[in-house]
């Protein structure tokens, strides 16, 4: 335990090096560690990161904490090749306003994050700039213009009455 | 009581058994090819069943094995909706479902079933040349009926079949005329004359009934070569747009094909009515014999159903390969082993 | 169709999207009513025969999973996850689970770890044989798909008498799991991993190595060590790529630590690699299987549920629990009562473990309600089908149900 202890302090003090000022803050979470950076210097600590061997992103998560008016987005990074590295998963997160919400891409650093941008990006109506191919994913076009992950998207429970499910079936068409 | 035996004499003699007739309606024809592909497509799925471990068709007459579960299937077709899309070519659509199966059965007008002349659907000289000429039409109208679907699928299927017919084409042909070859003649009522004797050009020229078996499994979409209607990135091939009996002719036309060079194969390479020496009545002088030679040709067919449950499906570029660079070489020397079979006096 | 080959303006539908196609080339969408698969859609660009641009798209079985957690008990997720693929439901869940009681800070007894472990393998193999059956399909081989199919039901049936469901088994709770295997559990596990070893030489002879099969799969779709991280593919895919990785033995979970068993790894990186790590995994999962019921039947029943859920329950639960009552048709008994009422105290937790298709990850923040926050589901089959769009261009058309058969894909999960 005590060792584990002393490696987790060693990778955070690790990310410090590697990302010097970029962080605000980096907190242990239960399975993750989670690191802090500004908006503007998302790109810059992701460039850093990966050359410091994290290859790839499992996921790509955004939070909408609707009483601050903000988004939180999350890329979990981890590592295939480093042995060391690939046993904890970094959380590079950063928040953003919920106002015209957008952000930089890191597709172009993390291949792996495309499709996972592209479905945040339908989720949320969270706009990635740069992004080689930001088109709807999973969702029809009028479900994601509803944005259905936002918090203030309540979801309606299905009627008992045919008709009421078939007006809501009729307006969400698409095609 | 003369009269209704004159009228029997002409309905067996002159409508039944008149060759032309016989052959292309009732054995080895419509008639048979129809019992043969209920068998056969029983066969295949009781074959495939049997190595896959479970039951195969058992709905249908479950007390016999399922064995008629080919006619629910066609009578399903026949009574299915026939749904002509409006982006087709209406009378191309139609005709050539049923153009492909004619012309597949026609080989078997100019193959002689048996060595009294009477029975002779055509003067038998150059049969050989005519049946194997003759096998080569059917397969335009399959890309016909793919251009005519006006369908993607259908297109890039019709495109297969068309690369596929230019590669086995050559097979086919060479590997039956090596046994012209062999024999000095393109009489078929020759070359099985000469297997009387137990010679079977199948078992003195191997090479060439490889090259031909392989030839027919590429030309009716046999495994592994079933590439036009590769359904797992095609949905069916050329035929994606037929519905019901139309649908139906398609796929049986498949099979239609395959018997009918199945019966070439057994005529040319395994001895046509070998052992048996046909003797003139109509009994004994044509039934028998196109029985026998069906009963080859069956055997034929069902080796070619069985490797369905052995391979998969080859790349459309490894199936031309394997044609262009394996078996034209290999049929070019199986011709060469025929003529030198022949001028060394083996056969 | 009028205006396109008229060459007009294309009346702009909404969400239509138009996307001009280069010269020569020809678009076939592959989807999403699929004899092989599921509900998918790939759209392929050709030129001639070979594929030109692939766009996978996906979608048609979305469910909107991480919505509908929001609105439901921590416990009513785990049934709902399973949804995403139900032949692998042991693993889907799992990391949930363990991402809930982090938040919790409740650890499963030693035995609940074990049986969790005997249910992903089984769930493992069964899942395998699925892809495996797919696969044959794709190619054609039909008897290799009813082979797989009919094997993946001896592993079914472990799973029932296991977990008394054959799919969707809920097995995995907070805490624990839910029942103890029955008595004679150990009999038929071991003589099912007696019969599939056996019967994985057969595959073997019938569709790794035959001729037909090879010749399709050898060199096609070849995926390198750096392309395969660099597209962050998961599970068997990235072993057959040459890259080491596995939860199971970068980061520990369950019993695996306590277990030995290799990962195996293959260097080729084409699809006939992938197809041989699944079968090597297969083996390696008869291993496990057959060493964790060796510790279960040394080891005397203790209790399979955490004692913080375990003390809610009332005495017929835990007499029916503990195998005292014959209680079939006679009680209804359900979950720990605890489970019904739970609040998990507010935090952030990240869970993954190595699902049959590849490594599951989920987040999970609680804010302390009786609902989750946020659930993040990740699935492998979501992070393998990037693959498609950067692996198939350059191969030919027929390649790509070789490709796409062997990256083992499952709509329902990506879709989530």
């Amino acid at each position: 335990m005590v060792g584990e202890v002393k490696k987790l302090i060693s990778i955070q003090d690790l990310l410090k090096n590697v990302l010097k000022d970029n962080v605000i803050s980096i907190e242990q979470n239960k399975g993750y560690l989670d690191v802090l950076v500004p908006t503007e210097k998302l790109v810059e600590s992701a460039k850093k990161l990966k050359d410091s061997g994290f290859d790839h992103v499992k996921s790509v998560t955004a939070i909408d904490y609707i009483a601050k008016k903000q988004f939180k987005i999350t890329y979990h990074i981890s590592s295939y090749l480093n042995e060391e590295l690939s046993k904890y998963i970094i959380g590079l997160s950063t928040i953003i306003n919920r106002d015209n919400p957008h952000l930089p891409s890191l597709s172009r650093i993390w291949v792996s994050a495309e499709f996972q941008e592209r479905e945040v990006y339908e989720f949320f109506g969270i706009t990635f700039d740069d992004h080689p191919d930001l088109r709807l994913l999973l969702l029809t076009p009028v479900i994601a213009a509803l944005k259905p992950l936002r918090k203030d998207y309540v979801v309606k429970e299905e009627s008992d009455d045919i008709e009421v499910d078939y007006v809501a079936y009729n307006t969400n068409k698409w095609w | 009581m003369i009269t209704w035996y004159l009228v029997y004499r002409i309905i067996v003699d002159d409508i039944i058994f008149y060759p032309p007739i016989y052959q292309f309606l009732i054995i080895p024809g419509l008639i048979a090819a129809l019992l043969v592909a209920l068998f056969i497509i029983w066969f295949e799925r009781k074959a495939a069943a049997f190595v896959q471990m479970r039951y195969g068709p058992r709905e249908i007459a479950p007390r016999i094995g399922g064995a008629i579960q080919l006619v629910a299937d066609l009578t399903r077709y026949a009574l299915q909706e026939i749904i002509i899309p409006e982006t087709v070519d209406v009378l191309p659509y139609i005709l050539s479902p049923i153009i492909m199966i004619i012309l597949a059965l026609l080989p078997l007008e100019a193959v002689p079933l048996t060595s009294i002349r009477t029975y002779f659907p055509i003067p038998p000289d150059y049969s050989l040349l005519i049946a194997v000429a003759l096998s080569t039409l059917s397969p335009l109208f399959v890309v016909l009926m793919s251009w005519a679907s006006n369908n993607k699928f259908a297109v890039v299927g019709g495109i297969r079949e068309s690369f596929i017919i230019t590669a086995y084409e050559l097979i086919a042909v060479l590997g039956f005329l090596s046994a012209a070859a062999m024999t000095q003649s393109f009489n078929i009522v020759n070359i099985v004359n000469i297997q009387m004797s137990g010679k079977w050009l199948g078992l003195l020229n191997p090479i060439a009934l490889l090259a031909v078996f392989i030839a027919v499994l590429m030309s009716t979409s046999g495994f592994p070569f079933e590439i036009p209607d590769s359904e797992s990135e095609l949905v069916a091939g050329p035929y994606t747009e037929y519905t019901g009996l139309l649908y139906g002719l398609n796929m049986g036309g498949g099979y239609i094909k395959r018997w009918v060079f199945s019966i070439l194969i057994a005529l040319v390479f395994l001895g046509g009515w070998a052992p048996y020496k046909p003797v003139p009545g109509i009994i004994t002088g044509y039934f028998i014999p196109s029985l026998i030679v069906s009963i080859k040709a069956l055997i034929v067919m069902a080796i070619m159903s069985f490797l369905r449950s052995v391979y998969g499906r080859y790349r459309v570029d490894q199936a031309l390969g394997i044609a262009w660079e394996i078996l034209i070489p290999l049929t070019l020397a199986a011709f060469g082993l025929g003529l030198a079979e022949a001028y060394f006096g083996i056969i | 169709m009028e205006s396109s080959t008229s060459g007009s303006v294309v009346p702009h539908l909404p969400g239509m999207e138009v996307s001009e196609l280069s010269k020569n080339t020809y678009e076939v969408y592959i989807g999403p009513a699929h004899p092989g698969s599921g509900h998918m859609r790939i759209i392929v660009e050709v030129d001639g025969d070979i594929m030109v641009r692939v766009d996978p798209d996906i979608g048609f079985v979305h469910r909107t999973m991480e919505k509908l957690a929001e609105g439901r008990d921590w416990i009513k997720n785990i049934p709902l996850f399973e949804r995403m693929a139900i032949l692998d439901a042991c693993n889907i869940t799992l990391p949930y689970v363990e991402a809930v009681e982090k938040l919790l800070g409740t650890e499963p007894p030693e035995r609940a770890r074990y049986l969790r472990t005997l249910l992903c393998e089984i769930n493992r193999i069964a899942s395998h044989l699925y892809g495996m059956g797919i696969f044959g399909v794709f190619l054609g081989h039909s008897t290799l798909y009813m082979w797989a199919f009919g094997d993946r039901e001896v592993f079914i049936d472990l799973a029932e008498q296991m977990s008394g469901a054959r799919l969707t088994h809920s097995y995995p709770v907070f805490g624990g799991v839910r029942r103890d295997i029955p008595d004679d559990f150990p009999e038929g596990a071991r003589k099912a991993t007696r019969y599939m070893r056996n019967r994985l030489n057969e595959y073997a002879k019938i569709f790794l190595n035959n001729p037909n099969i090879r010749s399709r799969l050898e060199n096609v779709g070849v995926m390198s060590k750096n392309l395969a991280t660099e597209l962050g593919i998961v599970g068997p895919n990235l072993r057959a790529s040459g890259v080491r990785y596995d939860v199971r033995l970068n980061e520990p979970y369950e019993a695996y630590g306590e277990l030995e068993f290799e990962i195996p790894v293959f260097e080729e990186g084409d699809s006939l690699a992938r197809a041989w790590a699944r079968v090597e995994e297969i083996r390696q999962s008869l291993n496990i299987i057959d060493k964790v019921v060796d510790w279960l039947e040394k080891h005397p029943r203790e209790n399979f549920m955490h004692e913080k859920f375990w003390k809610t329950a009332p005495k017929l639960y835990k007499d029916v629990y503990t195998g005292q009552i014959d209680y079939a048709g006679k009680y209804r008994v359900k979950l720990m009562p605890l489970f019904a009422s739970l609040k998990v105290p507010p935090g952030k937790a990240f869970a993954r473990v190595e699902a049959g298709r590849g490594e599951m990850v989920y987040y999970v923040e609680s804010d302390g309600k009786d609902v989750p926050y946020r659930v993040r589901v990740v699935s492998p089959s979501f992070r393998n089908v990037i693959a498609f769009k950067y692996l198939m261009p350059g191969h030919r058309l027929m390649d790509l149900p070789a490709i796409y058969g062997s990256f083992d894909y499952f709509p329902p999960e990506w879709d989530r």
